[in-house]
């Protein structure tokens, strides 16, 4: 006979304001094999535990249903408190009185009907509850890093340091990501380069940590703690033990005038090339697409001169398999090009750029190093007007979010511009200035009291080209929407901040879930935002969202602690609400017709074939089998299963039954 | 008619196959299934306008297992349904011999999935532009009006499961209508347990009925079963350009998820 402890809690007012605790309390007592009901203003405070623990010893309770708030908040804090008194923690269950009763309806009698219904339900689900052990898990303490930008280059670096393995996957020739291309940064003005690279040499030294540049993550099996991940390394057509690094064979290429991506298209690089001069790994790669070798047949002078014969042209794409415990995703962000606004000429005039282009044409290392001139006829420009919120806070653009990083490279820009440009004039057009952050006020008032740049606060309607001048429509907002009309040299375009390209197919990759605008979620806003619904696979940077570099790296190490505290332990202890596959006697030995079309069902890749064969060996019968390291409890293979011959633990098909049951009040 | 018996009495001859799963007559000049296991009794085959029954029913039951390697009658019905029910893992490749005819009349005997797909290919194996229309009527009714008809042909229902037991891709030893432990779905004929059967039956051939009609056939209260299937035929046709019973290898449709899938039924 089912002897069951029913708890409703106030939760202060936030149930109690709407719903009768008293009264659910009061009724549900008298349910059938309930053996003690109350209510209390805090059940998850301690003297409330204290109360459900004393309840379980003095009516022997065998299950507790617990009508509070959303078990993913508290589930653990109960489940642990049945536990320290005896009883299985899988035979409480939580019934969530808050999100679905009394937040969402208005004070009276029918919400508290409904909250006795909940608990009602439940109470009957907690009487076919079983009692379950948790599954324990070995544990591979390796993390794999996913991009090799300042986020990733953080995350693995602090893992690293921590004394564990890490593998390092960068999609680019060499680590750095945007981070590198960047002039100087805010709010302090230092170069980026010379903060960035440090780390990135540390990230090429450090024993503990492996970087396969070029290189892509081609598939993902497996689950916290056991991550089977497959890598392609890409051919480099270079043996990078023989190559020195000397750099001969990109200054003897033939094909001189391929379009930089480090450069945004601004400068060229030869077919065989390093991005950048502080590159990490500083070893080249071949360009196959753009190589006179590789589309003519022809060519091979990078071969004939490498001092060490290091080129090698029938070099294959490499598949690396590797275990895993956790990932860490730090694939990055991306900007709109200026081909994305029709109104400011379709990216069709040449001195209309966007602000990662404005950061090579400021940096040292550019391809006017470090003259601001304009890319059109490489004048100095007089004019510059830069276009705060391209896209970012327009939802007729599909953006309706803020990119964050603009208001703040914005005002960058222009005190660069001015640093570099002392007669000439800067305009600012903005929304609102967003300038939170320690000294990010401070410096967006230095550049327009220090530096003079003009802002106005206004949207850019339209930009064309007259006589050789780029005319900026707008209007001033706080002069009464006047008309604002400035021939410009050049304009920059703070283009919004988009994820990243093949974040889409990624995120599938890895089962991670992703927002409406494919920025990968977090899996929960606020107490958990650098985690995935995922479990061991954990978020850093800017493709969670866009965001600035102290951001990006504070996350970094958020993330890198998280592998680290997993990696703490030898063994995972995992939920046991895991489906599982009937078995019954001979000559059946499971309803299951091993149709297998679960096995393709599965996300997780968690359904094996099992054979059942008999003393000689000969085989009986083929089945379906669930490994419970990998089963993820989602129920998909329940739902599908024909035969019924799958069931979940903790959500039984007659758990389920008998709540949908007593919701219609007939008792089975 | 003569070359199908020639064949029959060759397999079993050379002990090819051990027994010919085919159509003979019964009494009162019916036809039903026989299972010739003597080459002398192979002229005890016929196939004529009435041999309509999927035989492909038979195949995977243990007692005719049981006789040895089975060779079987295949209209193109029986062919679709040795196809889904191999990708289904209920019958392995070169374990079964169809003998087939092709469109040209000739009989071919047909031993591996390959010939059997190859030979499919030359048949249509689409609606027929009668069931399209009879669908068409079924969808052209409002949402009541469709619920009223249903409703009274379910009402019609004895639970006797003739269509379940008809259907060759009806294969598990215990079906999900008898599992008790819950009880889903209500034993007794009564609206209420006809509806949740019918349901649950369409719902578990979406994307696996190969359009043999034998429900609708086997139904002594004429409940026209097939419509329900034409209808998801259609439809994933029309959505993924799926059709069962095509080849062994195909992956169900249900269980299987690509990027170039249509979600338009989500957002």
């Amino acid at each position: 006979m089912a002897r069951i402890g029913v708890f409703i809690c106030h939760c202060g007012e936030n149930i109690s304001a709407t719903v009768d605790c008293g009264k659910v309390a009061e009724v549900t007592s008298r349910l059938p094999g309930v053996a003690y009901s109350t209510d209390y203003k805090y059940m998850c405070s301690d003297p409330g535990q204290t109360k459900i623990k004393d309840a379980i010893r003095e009516f022997h309770l065998t299950g507790v249903v617990v009508a509070a708030c959303s078990p993913r908040m508290h589930e653990p804090t109960f489940r642990k408190a049945c536990a320290e008194a005896g009883l299985n923690p899988y035979l409480c269950e939580m019934s969530n009185l808050r999100e679905h009763c009394s937040w969402v309806h208005p004070k009276g009698d029918v919400t508290t009907e409904k909250a006795i219904d909940l608990v009602r339900t439940l109470v009957e689900k907690v009487k076919k509850n079983e009692s379950l052990m948790p599954i324990k898990v070995p544990v591979t303490k390796t993390a794999l890093v996913i991009g090799g930008g300042v986020a990733g280059i953080q995350a693995a670096l602090d893992i690293a340091n921590c004394g564990h393995k890490v593998i390092m996957v960068e999609r680019d020739p060499s680590i750095g990501g945007h981070m590198s291309q960047l002039s100087e940064t805010f709010p302090t003005l230092d170069c980026s380069q010379c903060i960035l690279t440090p780390r990135m040499v540390e990230v090429a030294q450090h024993p503990n940590i492996t970087l396969y540049s070029y290189s892509e993550v081609e598939s993902v099996e497996g689950f916290i703690g056991n991550f089977k991940v497959k890598i392609r390394k890409k051919a480099k057509c270079v043996d990078e033990k023989d190559c020195t690094g000397c750099g001969l064979c990109t200054t003897l290429c033939p094909q001189k005038k391929i379009p930089s991506e480090f450069e945004q298209g601004l400068g060229f690089r030869p077919a065989i090339y390093v991005p950048f001069p502080q590159a990490v790994p500083n070893k080249p790669v071949i360009d196959k697409p753009n190589c006179t070798y590789f589309q003519k047949g022809k060519c091979r002078i990078c071969e004939i001169k490498c001092p060490t014969k290091a080129i090698r042209f029938d070099q294959q794409d490499e598949i690396l398999e590797v275990e895993i415990g956790a990932i860490v995703l730090a694939t990055g962000f991306n900007i709109l090009k200026t081909d994305f606004f029709p109104e400011y000429g379709y990216g069709k005039f040449k001195d209309v750029i966007d602000g990662l282009q404005f950061e090579r044409l400021a940096s040292a290392s550019g391809p006017t190093l470090g003259e601001i001139r304009r890319p059109s006829d490489g004048k100095v420009p007089e004019k510059i007007v830069f276009v705060a919120c391209a896209g970012s806070r327009d939802p007729a653009k599909g953006i309706p979010y803020c990119s964050k990083i603009c208001c703040m490279y914005t005002a960058k820009h222009a005190m660069l511009y001015k640093h570099k440009v002392h007669e000439g004039n800067a305009y600012v057009f903005y929304m609102d200035i967003r300038a939170g952050g320690k000294m990010y006020e401070e410096f967006v008032r230095r550049a327009i009291e220090e530096d003079h740049a003009h802002y106005i606060r206004g949207r850019v309607s339209r930009i064309y080209e007259k006589n050789g001048k780029l005319i900026v429509k707008g209007a001033d907002t706080l002069l009464n929407s006047m008309p604002v009309e400035i021939e410009a040299d050049m304009v920059v375009l703070a283009t919004a901040g988009v994820a990243n390209d093949g974040a889409e197919e990624l995120a599938q990759k890895f089962h991670v879930s992703y927002d409406g605008y494919k920025f990968f979620a977090e899996a929960h806003p606020k107490l958990r935002p650098v985690e995935t619904n995922t479990a061991g696979i954990f978020l850093a940077g800017a493709c969670q969202a866009p965001k600035d570099i102290p951001d990006s790296v504070a996350m970094a190490s958020g993330a890198a602690s998280k592998v680290a505290a997993l990696f703490s332990n030898d063994e995972l202890t995992r939920e046991p609400l895991i489906a599982e596959v009937n078995r019954c006697a001979p000559p059946l030995f499971s309803t299951c017709t091993g149709c297998f079309l679960c096995q393709l069902v599965c996300p997780y890749n968690a359904i094996e074939r099992e054979q059942i064969t008999d003393r000689s060996g000969k085989l009986i019968k083929e089945l379906a089998k669930i490994n419970p390291g990998l089963c993820q409890g989602c129920g998909t293979c329940v739902a599908l299963c024909k035969s019924k011959s799958i069931d979940i633990h903790g959500y039984t098909n007659a758990q389920v039954h008998t709540e949908v049951l007593a919701l219609l009040n007939e008792y089975a | 008619m003569l070359e199908i018996k020639q064949k029959a009495r060759e397999l079993l001859e050379s002990g090819k196959a051990q027994v010919v799963i085919g159509y003979g007559k019964g009494p009162n000049n019916t036809t039903r299934a026989i299972f010739v296991r003597k080459p002398e009794d192979a002229d005890k085959l016929v196939l004529d306008d009435t041999c309509v029954q999927n035989l492909a029913l038979y195949i995977y039951k243990h007692e005719v297992r049981h006789f040895g390697k089975e060779a079987v009658v295949a209209t193109l019905p029986v062919l679709r349904s040795l196809l889904q029910l191999a990708s289904e893992n209920q019958v392995k490749d070169n374990e079964i011999i169809a003998i087939a005819i092709t469109p040209d009349n000739k009989v071919v005997e047909l031993d591996s999935f390959a010939a059997i797909e190859e030979h499919v290919r030359l048949f249509n194996t689409g609606l027929t532009e009668d069931e399209k229309d009879l669908l068409k009527k079924i969808n052209a009714m409002g949402l009541e009006e469709r619920w009223a008809f249903w409703n009274k042909e379910f009402s019609k229902c004895i639970k006797c499961y003739a269509c379940r037991q008809s259907c060759p891709m009806c294969y598990c030893p215990r079906c999900a209508a008898e599992v008790n432990q819950p009880q889903w779905i209500p034993v007794a004929a009564h609206q209420h347990g006809n509806i949740e059967w019918h349901i649950m039956r369409a719902m578990h051939l979406a994307g696996r009925c190969i359009n043999c009609g034998d429900c609708a056939r086997a139904c002594p209260v004429d409940i026209p079963l097939n419509l329900l299937t034409y209808n998801l035929i259609e439809e994933l046709n029309n959505e993924f350009k799926y059709t069962a019973g095509l080849s062994a290898s195909q992956t169900y449709v249900l269980s299987t998820w690509k990027l170039e899938d249509k979600e338009t039924f989500i957002r």
